[in-house]
C-alpha cells in the first residue's frame, strides 16, 4: 500500500534520511552498521539518532553481552509511516509519483 | 501547511532538484546495505564443506562418525550465522516466499544427491559414491546460496 505523500522536516535532513531508507529495509540495525553506512563520527551520529527518537521515529535498544553494550536501531511505526510519506512527496516533487501522489501533499 | 503539488512545483516544500538529490541519497544507502548484507564468498564455502563433509563421510560406514558428523554440521553451521550476523550487524527477515522455495530446492537437491549416493553405494556396491556426491554438494550449496544473496540484494534495492 502506498503511504500518503507527507514531506517530513523531522526526516529530511538528509543523515536522518539515510537513517531512515536503512533503518526501513530491516528490523533493526546495529549502531555501528548505521555509522558506517553513514561514514559519520559516532557523536554526529548520535545528535541525528536522539533527534529521530524524540520524534517517535526511531527506538533504541541496548543489549549487554561480554561485558559489552551493544546498541540497535528500529524504525517505529510512526517513523516507518513518516519515512514513506516522506519518500511519497520526493518522488511527487520529483515528478516520479504516480498519478495518486500527486495530490495535496501535507508539509509537517 | 499544504502544498499541491500537482498544480505546480511552486508550493513544492523544496526544489525538485532537492528531492532528486535525496531520493539518490536513499538508493545509495540501500545499495550499500544490500552489499553488506551480502555474504561472503568463505561463507558459503564453508556451509557447503559442511553439508559435503556430512554427506562424504558416509563412504566410511560408520554410526558414530555419520553422529559426530552430523553435529559438527549442527554447530558448524550455528557458528557461521553467528559469525556472518555480527559481521553484518542487521537483522532481518531473511527468509520470504522466494528465498524459501530456494532454500527448499537446495535441500531437495541436496536429498536427492544423497538418495542417489545410497543407492549406488549401498545397493549396487559402487566404491566412492558417497565421496563423489559430498564433493558435489560444495559447488550445489555455494551456487543456492549465491542465488540466495542476489534476491535479498534485489529486494532490499527495490524496497
Amino acid at each position: 500500500m502506498r503511504s500518503a505523500a507527507r514531506f517530513d522536516e523531522v526526516v529530511h535532513a538528509p543523515n536522518r534520511l539515510q537513517i531512515c531508507a536503512m533503518l526501513s529495509a530491516v528490523d533493526s540495525a546495529d549502531f555501528a552498521t548505521v555509522r558506517d553506512g553513514l561514514g559519520v563520527a559516532d557523536s554526529v551520529l548520535s545528535k541525528h539518532v536522539r533527534v529521530l527518537h524524540e520524534a517517535g521515529y526511531v527506538a533504541i535498544h541496548k543489549a549487554t553481552s561480554a561485558s559489552r553494550v551493544r546498541t540497535s536501531l528500529s524504525l517505529t511505526e510512526a517513523g516507518r509511516a513518516a519515512y514513506e510519506g516522506h519518500v511519497a512527496a520526493l518522488q511527487a516533487i520529483v515528478g516520479n509519483g504516480s498519478s495518486s501522489a500527486r495530490t495535496t501533499v501535507q508539509v509537517r | 501547511m499544504e502544498s499541491n503539488l500537482g498544480q505546480a512545483d511552486l508550493n513544492a516544500p523544496i526544489p525538485p532538484e532537492e528531492a532528486a538529490s535525496a531520493i539518490a541519497a536513499i538508493d545509495g544507502t540501500r545499495s550499500w546495505l544490500a552489499g553488506r548484507i551480502i555474504a561472503p564468498a568463505w561463507y558459503h564455502l564453508a556451509l557447503g564443506l559442511l553439508a559435503g563433509g556430512v554427506i562424504a563421510e558416509a563412504e566410511a560406514r560408520s554410526w558414530a562418525l555419520f553422529a559426530w558428523s552430523v553435529a559438527a554440521y549442527t554447530v558448524g553451521c550455528g557458528v557461521l550465522m553467528w559469525l556472518n550476523q555480527r559481521r553484518v550487524g542487521v537483522a532481518m527477515k531473511y527468509f520470504d516466499r522466494c528465498t524459501r522455495a530456494i532454500f527448499t530446492g537446495h535441500v531437495l537437491v541436496l536429498t536427492a544427491l544423497s538418495a542417489l549416493a545410497c543407492w549406488l553405494g549401498l545397493d549396487r556396491g559402487v566404491h566412492g559414491a558417497f565421496l563423489v556426491a559430498g564433493v558435489l554438494a560444495v559447488p550445489v550449496t555455494v551456487a543456492f546460496g549465491r542465488w540466495t544473496d542476489r534476491v535479498l540484494r534485489t529486494r532490499l534495492q527495490a524496497a
